[in-house]
C-alpha cells in the first residue's frame, strides 16, 4: 500500500520546518520527502494542511498491567489508549503480576503487542529479580529477548550496593537502568508533597528530598561506574539542581518528566476536595517546582516527557484520597495537556523542542534494536512510524470514551488545545481506527 | 442570612460573617441549654445518621445530644476498619444511608478526604465532618471559636497560642483557620519534628519557645499528644515533652494571668497538661464541652432547619 500525506508541516524529530512538504509511504517505511509525484498511484492521500506531521511519539514509562492485572489494563487496551493518544511506541512497565523479570515474560510482551491493535509495546524488564531489591534479575536474557530498558519501577533499586552492581553488569547490554527516584525511609506512609499541601490538608508529607537526594545516590553511581543512568518522573527543584550539575559535568544521565507535575500542582489536591485523581507518586509538587520542570525544559535540560500512565480500576481508585492508589491515567490525553500549559504558559520554549521530548528525546534513551521503529525522526528508508498533531484542534476530555480501562483523570471534562489527530505505525493507520481501510480522505 | 455551605466538610471557605452567624446561632442554643426542657422540635421528622469509622466518644455522644435535643431521630451506624478492607465501600455506605432516607450524616474516619468524598457521593443528604484524619474537624474548631469568643466577646487583635503535635491533629488545623480568620493572631509551639512544614501558608507562626508563645497570648490550646508519636520515635519521651513543652505553673508564668486555657480533650495528664493548669481558673476545658452541644444544635439548625420539608 502506498499513503501519501500531503502539505504536512514536518517536525523531522529535531526542528519544524517552516514550509509544507509532503512525504510518501509505500509498505511499512518511509519512501520520499519532498514534493510529491501526483501523478503516482496512490492508495491513500491525506491532506494534512495545518497539521504537523511528526515521527511517532514514544512514551518511555506507562503501566500496562498485563500479565496479572488486566483488570486495570491490557497489552491491548493499552495499545489502542496508546495510538488513541498520539504513541507509536510505548515502554510497558514490569511492575507486573508476576514483575516482568524472566526472558519468558519479555517474549509474551512482545508476543502479545505484536497482535495488538495501535502502539506497539515494547517491555522494560526488572533490575532485580522478583522486583524484590535483592538480587539481580537475567539482565542479559532479557535484553537478547527484546526489554529495552531495566527497572524495577513502583520501587527504587534501595540497596545502594544492588545497584551499583547493576550498572555494572548491564554497562555491556547497551540497554540503560531507569531509576524510579523515591528514598523509602521518607516517604513511609505520606501521601502528597511536603509544603502547603501537607500542612492543609494533614496527610502525610512527601519531601523533595525523598526524590533529590536518591538522584544524588544514582548520580554519584553515574560518575562512579561510568555507566548511564535514567531517572524518570522527576518532579522536585531539589531534584532539577543535581542533574543539572550532574550534566554540566558531561555524565551520561538523562532523565523525563511527567505530564501531571507538568500541568498539575499540589494546590489541585486542595483545590479539588481531596479527589484522589491528584494522587500520584511522586506527588503533585509545589508551583515553585512545577515552574521549575518548565524551565529546565525550556532550558534543553530534560530529555524526554514520559506519561506513568497508571491505569487502575474505577474501585481502586475512587475512595477516599488516603486510601485510594497512586497514579494517574493520561495516555489518551497527555500530549494535549501539555500543549495546551506550553501555550498558556506563553511558550516557553519552541514547538521543536517541545515536540522533541515526545520523540527524538525519548529515542536516545532506548537501544535502537528495533529496525529503525521508533527512531524519533523522520528520514528516508525509516518505518513509517508517525504522529500527525492538529496543534489548533479543542477537544473536551471524556474519560468514558477512553480505549484505556481508566476511567478517572484529573483531566476529564476539560477543554485541551493540540490533539494528535492521526498515528500510524509501521505504515499502518492505527488512529482513527475508521479510516484504516478507506480510501482517499 | 443566606446560608451557602449545604455540607460542613472544613472552614477553608468559610468567611468571618458566617462564623459570627453561627457563633450567635449557638448562643440562642446556649441559653437554651439552660431552661428545665431543653428539647425543642426543630428538627421533628428529620433523620440523622452518626456514622462512626473511628472510636470517639466525646464528639459522637455532643452531636447525639444536639440532634435529639432539636428533635431529630438519629441512628449510630459504627463501623470499622477501612473502606478497603473488608465490607462495603465508603461510597456503598453513602448510598444506603441515602436509601434509608437519611437527612443528614455526621462522618468520622481516620483517611482524610473521607468527608469530602461522602459528600460527593451524596445526592440529597447533607454531610457533616465529625473528624477526617489530620485533615479537618470544623466542629471543633467552631466550638472552640465560641468558647472563646463568650468569654471574650470580639476576638479581633487577640493572639492564640498553639501547643503540641500540630503535625497529626485536624483539630489544630481547622481551629487555625478559624480563629485566623476572625483576626485573631495563631503562635504555633512544640516539638518541631511535630509541626507542619508550611505554617505561614496556614495562617501561624512558628515559635521554637512555647513561653514565647504563650507570652501575651489570650488564649493558650493545648493539643493532644498521642503515644504512638513517641513511639513512632517523633519525640524521645513523654517525660521530656512534658518538660519542654507541657502546659504546667513554669509555662503559666510566662502568660497572662487571664489568659485562658483550652484543650479538646481527653486530656493526658502531665504529659500535654499538668493537673493544676487543667483544673485551675482558666481552665475552659469543660465549658468547651458545653459549647460543643450548643454549636452541633446551632449547626445542624442551620443547615437542616427549613431547608427541605
Amino acid at each position: 500500500m502506498k499513503i501519501l500525506l500531503r502539505n504536512a508541516i514536518l517536525f523531522d524529530g529535531v526542528s519544524l520546518s517552516g514550509k509544507e512538504t509532503d512525504v510518501s509511504i509505500d509498505g511499512s517505511l518511509i519512501e520520499a520527502i519532498g514534493d510529491a509525484d501526483l501523478g503516482r498511484d496512490f492508495d491513500v492521500i491525506h491532506d494534512l494542511s495545518g497539521k504537523i506531521l511528526c515521527p511517532g511519539f514514544i512514551d518511555l514509562h506507562c503501566h500496562l498491567r498485563d500479565p496479572g492485572q488486566e483488570w486495570r489494563e491490557d497489552l491491548s487496551s493499552g495499545s489502542s489508549a496508546g495510538a488513541a493518544g498520539g504513541f507509536t511506541t510505548l515502554v510497558c512497565m514490569p511492575n507486573t503480576d508476576p514483575p516482568l523479570d524472566s526472558p519468558a515474560l519479555v517474549s509474551y510482551v512482545l508476543e502479545k503487542s505484536g497482535r495488538s491493535p495501535g502502539s506497539r509495546i515494547l517491555p522494560a524488564g526488572c533490575v532485580s529479580r522478583e522486583r524484590k531489591g535483592k538480587v539481580l534479575a537475567e539482565m542479559g536474557k532479557m535484553a537478547k529477548a527484546g526489554a529495552v530498558i531495566f527497572t524495577d519501577d513502583g520501587n527504587p533499586v534501595s540497596d545502594t550496593g544492588l545497584l551499583r552492581l547493576a550498572l555494572q553488569y548491564s554497562s555491556w547490554l547497551g540497554v540503560r537502568l531507569m531509576e524510579h527516584p523515591e528514598e523509602k525511609s521518607l516517604t513511609k506512609d505520606a501521601q502528597v508533597n511536603e509544603g502547603i499541601c501537607s500542612s492543609f490538608s494533614g496527610l502525610k508529607g512527601w519531601p523533595s528530598s525523598a526524590e533529590a537526594s536518591d538522584i544524588s545516590r544514582g548520580v554519584s553511581l553515574c560518575r562512579d561506574t561510568g555507566v548511564p543512568i535514567h531517572f524518570t518522573h522527576v518532579s522536585a527543584e531539589d531534584s532539577l539542581r543535581v542533574l543539572r550539575e550532574a550534566k554540566a559535568s558531561k555524565l551520561p544521565v538523562t532523565f523525563d518528566v511527567t505530564p501531571h507535575h507538568l500541568c498539575l500542582s499540589e494546590e489541585n489536591v486542595i483545590e479539588g476536595g481531596y479527589d484522589s485523581v491528584f494522587k500520584v507518586n511522586p506527588p503533585l509538587r509545589s508551583r515553585r517546582d512545577r515552574d521549575a520542570l518548565w524551565e529546565a525544559l525550556a532550558e534543553g535540560t530534560v530529555d524526554a516527557i514520559a506519561t506513568d500512565h497508571a491505569p487502575w480500576h474505577i474501585d481502586e481508585k475512587d475512595l477516599p484520597f488516603q486510601e485510594a492508589s497512586f497514579g494517574i491515567a493520561s495516555l489518551e490525553c497527555a500530549v494535549a495537556a501539555v500543549l495546551t500549559e506550553w501555550e498558556e504558559r506563553g511558550r516557553p520554549c519552541s514547538m521543536g523542542r517541545l515536540l522533541g521530548l515526545f520523540t527524538s528525546g525519548p529515542a536516545s534513551i532506548l537501544p535502537g534494536v528495533w529496525g529503525g521503529a521508533g527512531a524519533g525522526r523522520i528520514e528516508v528508508g525509516l518505518t513509517a512510524d508517525l504522529t500527525v498533531l492538529d496543534p489548533e484542534l479543542e477537544q473536551i476530555v471524556n474519560v468514558e470514551k477512553w480505549k484505556s480501562k481508566a476511567r478517572l483523570t484529573p483531566w476529564n471534562g476539560k477543554r485541551l488545545k493540540g490533539w494528535p489527530v492521526m498515528t500510524m505505525v509501521g505504515g499502518r493507520t492505527v488512529h482513527p481506527v475508521e479510516e484504516t481501510d478507506r480510501g482517499l480522505s | 442570612m443566606e446560608w451557602r455551605h449545604r455540607h460542613v466538610l472544613d472552614l477553608d471557605s468559610w468567611d468571618r460573617s458566617e462564623l459570627q452567624h453561627i457563633l450567635e446561632q449557638t448562643r440562642s442554643m446556649d441559653e437554651l441549654l439552660d431552661r428545665p426542657i431543653k428539647k425543642v422540635p426543630a428538627l421533628r421528622g428529620k433523620l440523622v445518621v452518626n456514622l462512626f469509622f473511628e472510636p470517639s466518644t466525646r464528639t459522637r455522644v455532643s452531636f447525639e445530644l444536639a440532634e435529639k435535643f432539636l428533635s431529630a431521630d438519629v441512628v449510630n451506624w459504627t463501623a470499622s476498619g477501612s473502606s478497603t478492607g473488608k465490607g462495603e465501600t465508603l461510597r456503598d455506605t453513602a448510598w444506603t444511608l441515602e436509601a434509608m432516607g437519611a437527612d443528614a450524616v455526621v462522618v468520622r474516619h481516620g483517611a482524610v478526604g473521607a468527608a469530602d468524598y461522602l459528600a460527593r457521593k451524596m445526592r440529597k443528604s447533607v454531610v457533616f465532618n465529625g473528624g477526617d484524619g489530620a485533615h479537618a474537624h470544623p466542629t471543633q474548631a467552631l466550638l472552640d471559636l465560641y468558647t472563646a469568643w463568650k468569654r471574650l466577646g470580639d476576638l479581633n487583635g487577640r493572639k492564640l497560642a498553639m501547643i503540641g503535635d500540630v503535625l497529626h491533629s485536624r483539630v489544630a488545623r481547622s481551629d487555625i483557620i478559624a480563629f485566623s480568620r476572625m483576626g485573631v493572631k495563631v503562635e504555633l509551639s512544640g516539638p518541631p519534628t511535630l509541626m507542619p512544614r508550611a505554617p505561614e501558608a496556614m495562617g501561624a507562626i512558628f515559635r521554637k519557645d512555647p513561653h514565647d508563645a504563650v507570652r501575651d497570648a489570650d488564649i493558650i490550646y493545648l493539643l493532644r499528644i498521642q503515644r504512638e508519636r513517641q513511639e513512632e520515635g517523633m519525640f524521645p519521651s513523654l517525660d521530656e515533652y512534658h518538660q519542654f513543652f507541657g502546659a504546667d505553673s513554669r509555662l503559666m508564668e510566662s502568660a497572662s494571668p487571664d489568659a485562658l486555657v483550652m484543650h479538646p480533650g481527653p486530656i493526658n495528664r502531665r504529659v500535654e497538661i499538668s493537673s493544676e493548669v487543667a483544673d485551675g481558673p482558666q481552665s475552659m476545658i469543660l465549658g468547651q464541652v458545653r459549647s460543643g452541644v450548643a454549636l452541633r444544635m446551632a449547626l445542624l439548625f442551620v443547615c437542616l432547619g427549613g431547608v427541605r420539608q
